[in-house]
């Protein structure tokens, strides 16, 4: 029973079983990723021969408006949705889980759809919605709110608004659940004996439920840094990442420079750079991640 | 004390009702516009309801832009990317959950490390290598990237630490092959984590965008997110048919949570709450 051929494979299975995962990552994701940082120090436009520049395209980088304002543009857009989105979650999944609220089940389904339908396919009917001449416009004018339609795709702010606005539509309901995970996790005893020592319902959400979701809170917010920064579909389809660059993100500058300005070398700068600001967003993360054990 | 709880959960209600109406809203817009002339899309006033419904926006986007093939495309490569993700990651999540072998910790270590590469940042010279490989305009190009999901291998992990010890061992006292084992015992026992994480994988891949719309290029080789965007065009955009494919693009996912909500919100908690 114990031949030869039995303990080759035993001893090989492991390897063999993580065999796939580590080729296909070196093939997709590590060597395409060495290669990128190796043409971060050339001049290519996809020609034949890539001309060794040095730190010439991360001197350009730094001093480059463009980028930096694509970062910019990412802080202003996570400060501008991401207190809202967790309020809201916050508020959902409480609500979503006590005792009191009705059709529970319901309100999760419809608040979470946003989050697995199509990104283009909503930011196409947001464009639609938030037209200068589209449906909010039209409704609030009818009812006499405003008298002029509201520039919401056409001003750097309220580009920047629509785009968060979107953003918090398709990402509270995902939010929500993983909220909701933790509040069920939450021992009903404490709960119980709260209300044994007559605290209100707004009280034991303060001092129990509040506490024990720090962490689950924190690390939504790190998912959420790291959802900003490579955000791309919604401004892409929305706003093109104006007007004059008010949402143009890193990834979007990513693109727009490889494929459209055909700039390899520089774009795989702002890669690299790029790859940089997530990693330390995600050391963040693992840290979170750690700490919850 | 008790009649305010009641009246405040009526209020409650009555507020979480508006929100899903708020949420509901852009589905709702979306359908109607499906259905409108061209002419009707921005009419002042705004119709809610068209007069005629012009189902021929839908049988047009079949005709003139090869709708079949691109559904046919999207469900060849979300099927294919979520199977093969799946088949990966849980043979990998297996060997690091019940084998101990030389180099695991380090390899394990590697694992974590990828998670730290955004796909984003090796964009242009994977696009470099394609062009070298043939994969441009390919449907394996998208396919084959997805394949690697480190997320996918935790989670595969977690869920196979609770598959006993005993049950493996009495196995190779049998001489079952490790592939045996595999197939035989602890694929079956995996099939919640498969449903589970299957899904995010499927929808995932079904909305997927950046990479799809770098590297598809023929209007019969698209996915349905790069096929609705490739409608947009210049001035005269015709938001009617955009409006149709995103109808067509969301109703396998609304499928999906009506049927498989149990499984998705708990691939999600576990996924993530219990890291």
């Amino acid at each position: 029973m114990q031949n030869f051929y039995w303990r080759w494979q035993f001893k090989t299975a492991p390897y063999r079983f993580v065999a796939p995962f580590f080729i296909l990552f070196v093939v997709f994701v590590f060597l395409p990723f060495v290669f990128s940082i190796y043409l971060s120090f050339t001049n290519w436009h996809g020609e034949e021969v890539k001309t060794f520049v040095g730190l010439d395209n991360y001197k350009t980088l730094l001093t480059n408006r463009e980028f930096w304002q694509s970062l910019l543009n990412s802080i202003i857009i996570f400060v501008l949705y991401v207190p809202v989105m967790l309020l809201l979650a916050l508020i959902f999944a409480s609500c979503l889980s006590s005792s009191w609220m009705k059709w529970t089940g319901f309100f999760r389904t419809v608040f979470f759809i946003p989050n697995i339908t199509s990104v283009v396919a909503i930011s196409f009917v947001f464009l639609l919605i938030f037209n200068s001449t589209g449906i909010l416009n039209q409704v609030l004018m009818n009812a006499g709110v405003i008298h002029e339609p509201i520039p919401f795709l056409e001003t750097p702010w309220w580009a920047r608004i629509s785009v968060s606005v979107l953003v918090v539509f398709r990402w509270t309901g995902y939010n929500m659940i993983l909220l909701l995970g933790g509040m069920q996790s939450i021992s009903k005893s404490l709960y119980e004996a709260a209300e044994v020592d007559g605290a209100s319902g707004i009280k034991s959400f303060w001092y129990i439920t509040l506490p024990m979701m720090k962490r689950l809170l924190a690390f939504c917010t790190v998912l959420s840094t790291l959802g900003t920064f490579s955000l791309f579909t919604e401004p892409f389809i929305l706003t093109k990442g104006g007007p004059n660059l008010a949402t143009t993100t890193p990834v979007m500058l990513i693109y727009k420079e490889s494929f459209q300005n055909l700039n390899m070398g520089y774009a795989s700068t702002i890669s690299i750079f790029f790859f940089i600001v997530m990693m330390i967003l995600s050391l963040m993360q693992l840290r979170l991640f750690r700490d919850n054990d | 004390m008790r009649k305010q709880h009641k009246t405040l959960s009526i209020v409650v209600l009555l507020v979480f009702l508006l929100l899903a109406a708020v949420f509901m809203f852009p589905f709702i817009w979306m359908l109607s516009s499906s259905l409108k002339d061209k002419s009707e899309i921005f009419a002042n006033p705004p119709i809610w309801i068209p007069d005629t419904f012009h189902w021929e926006n839908f049988t047009q986007l079949f005709t003139e832009r090869h709708f079949g093939n691109v559904i046919v495309n999207s469900l060849f490569t979300a099927v294919t990317g979520t199977v093969g993700a799946l088949f990966f990651c849980s043979l990998a999540g297996f060997a690091f959950a019940k084998y101990n072998f030389r180099g695991k910790r380090l390899l394990f270590g590697l694992v974590l490390a990828s998670l730290m590469i955004p796909m984003e940042s090796s964009m242009v010279p994977l696009f470099i290598i394609y062009r070298d490989l043939g994969l441009i305009d390919h449907l394996w190009g998208v396919i084959l990237p997805r394949l690697t999901s480190a997320f996918g291998i935790f989670y595969m992990r977690q869920y196979c630490m609770s598959v006993e010890n005993e049950l493996l061992e009495a196995a190779r006292m049998d001489g079952c092959s490790e592939n045996r084992i595999y197939f035989r015992i602890v694929a079956p026992i995996l099939i919640p984590a498969f449903a589970s994480l299957g899904i995010i994988f499927f929808v995932e891949e079904w909305n997927n965008f950046l990479w799809p719309s770098v590297i598809l290029r023929s209007e019969d080789k698209l996915t349905i997110a790069v096929a609705i965007r490739s409608l947009q065009s210049g001035v005269r955009t015709p938001y009617n048919l955009i409006m149709s494919g995103s109808v067509i693009s969301i109703l396998p996912m609304l499928a999906v949570i009506f049927i498989f909500q149990k499984q998705i919100f708990a691939g999600l908690t576990e996924g993530t709450v219990k890291g």
